[in-house]
């Protein structure tokens, strides 16, 4: 098991008021495997992802990821954890302009002060079929393009799980089965645990299973 | 508390450790050296339970295969055996049909047992990699055409309308190229129209399309059959699934896990959309690499 969340609850104001994004979620992920969150908007979906990626934290309940229990992460600790164990891919992709393809992918490792894997590097942005566009800058690419190269800067740190929130959503349907069949056919070549968040039933099927939320709770 | 030089040594050791390459350094008094045994023998007892493991499983896989070759012999013998007893028994007087009726079940089970002894040696091969799925650059186009001009007559003979609808195909040069082992893609593309073949319902058409896209050439193979249940859409890949509902119709599970094996192989995958009663839509991502 690599993703545990027991229990979780995330509650926003008090009394009357009080709004329960998050109302007692429990979820275990398991290695390698490709499981996508379903839930339409304000289901607490969103809530949940940035969650599991510590990027807010839960009321109550705990998050554990590669047996590290990470609500008892504060701080730079925190961020140095999200950094390594950790790949993420936005909607926005998120990718800085000022540096070509190839520094956006190793962003992360330069970061950590890591040596780049250059073979591993390599075949990721050749899976991804990017291997021709590393000396450009983000600008000058596809959506789809982008979203690949956030996808490979993502699998750069060999995350112990990467955390995909709504991957296509600014992408037409053509792109968007391109982006996700990478995205699928990648994991599994580099044994990567992955969890997509999506309001997108047709997206949804391309895990390995489906998890459905609605009014903060697993249905 | 460490030097840098410690944090180093420390760091290239299990660098070499992860490619394999790790060797004692010096033995001396040092705290190092000690550490050095020390992950030395860690690392040779976890390789030695990966070996056993890969021992296990290569064992497991001959004898799967083993299985699957020692049968065949057999099982022409029972064939051709059952053969002769029907050309003798229609030269019987006393034959009743009872009797015949008999003698066709047994040629039924044999066949679904032959069935199932070849898909487990396909399976068995693919899974020990002895015969590799070998991608190579080809036309998706002639690839399907040539696929569903073999599989007519086994729709016709079910009353199907197997089509093949190129009409939005697009022809320009590189638009329906893509990497793919022609032999295993066949037959993961013939398993999923054998399928829809067999569940659709007479007088109904099997529509198959190609759907080009940036990264992959998609192959589509609509259905107007009895479609499947959502929670069993993820299912359905297992290996030795059958649903329940077509429990009677011949088969034993292996066709689409399979399809899916051979497809991952080649960097593709499966998609499958369907609503119960109105049909299934199978469609095979093949890589253009």
């Amino acid at each position: 098991m690599i993703l545990q969340a027991m229990d979780l609850k995330k509650y926003y104001g008090e009394g009357e008021a009080q709004v329960k994004a998050l109302d007692g979620v429990s979820l275990s992920v398991y290695r390698g495997e490709f499981v996508s969150i379903v839930g339409t908007s304000g289901s607490g979906k969103s809530t949940l992802l940035h969650m599991l990626g510590g990027l807010d934290n839960p009321t109550s309940g705990r998050i554990i990821i590669d047996d590290k229990d990470i609500s008892e992460l504060k701080g730079d600790a925190l961020c140095i954890f999200r950094r390594r164990k950790i790949g993420f891919v936005f909607q926005s992709f998120n990718l800085v302009p000022s540096l070509k393809v190839y520094d956006n992918i190793i962003l992360p490792l330069e970061l950590d002060g890591c040596k780049v894997d250059k073979d591993y590097i390599g075949s990721v942005v050749a899976s991804l079929g990017i291997a021709g566009k590393l000396d450009t800058y983000p600008g000058k690419l596809s959506g789809g393009q982008q979203q690949r190269v956030a996808i490979a800067r993502a699998l750069a740190t060999k995350p112990a799980i990467l955390l995909a929130d709504e991957p296509t959503g600014n992408l037409d349907s053509k792109t968007s089965q391109d982006v996700l069949g990478l995205l699928k056919t990648t994991g599994q070549k580099f044994k990567q645990t992955i969890v997509m968040i999506t309001h997108d039933e047709e997206i949804a099927q391309m895990a390995d299973r489906i998890v459905r939320i609605e009014d903060g709770r697993i249905v | 508390m460490f030097g840098n030089k410690t944090i180093e040594r420390i760091e290239k050791m299990l660098d070499s450790a992860m490619d394999g390459t790790f060797s004692e350094n010096d033995y001396d008094e040092s705290k190092l050296s000690r550490l050095e045994s020390k992950w030395k023998r860690y690392l040779h007892s976890s390789q030695l339970a990966k070996n056993q493991l890969d021992e296990t499983k290569s064992n497991l896989e001959t004898l799967i295969a083993d299985i699957s070759h020692q049968t065949k012999t057999p099982m022409a013998n029972l064939k051709l055996y059952s053969e002769l007893l029907g050309e003798r028994m229609n030269n019987m007087p006393d034959v009743t049909d009872e009797d015949r009726k008999l003698l066709s079940q047994i040629n039924a089970q044999m066949e679904k047992m032959d069935f199932l002894i070849m898909s487990l040696t396909k399976m068995s091969r693919l899974e020990s990699n002895i015969i590799e799925v070998k991608p190579v650059n080809a036309d998706v186009y002639s690839f399907v055409r040539e696929i569903t001009d073999s599989m007519q007559g086994s729709a016709n003979k079910n009353g199907i309308t197997l089509l093949f609808d190129d009409k939005d195909s697009d022809m320009s040069d590189n638009a329906n190229k893509a990497l793919f082992d022609t032999k295993w893609t066949r037959e993961a593309l013939s398993n999923i129209i054998d399928n829809a073949i067999k569940y659709s319902p007479e007088k109904s058409t099997i529509t198959v399309s190609i759907i080009p896209y940036e990264m992959y050439v998609a192959i589509s193979v609509r259905d107007e059959g009895m479609g499947i249940e959502e929670g069993e859409v993820a299912r359905i890949f297992d290996r030795f699934y059958r649903s329940d509902e077509n429990s009677d119709a011949e088969g034993v599970g292996l066709g689409l896990y399979l399809a899916r094996e051979i497809l991952k192989r080649e960097n593709g995958y499966i998609k499958v959309k369907s609503q119960k009663n109105k049909g299934s839509e199978f469609i095979l991502y093949l890589w253009r690499g």
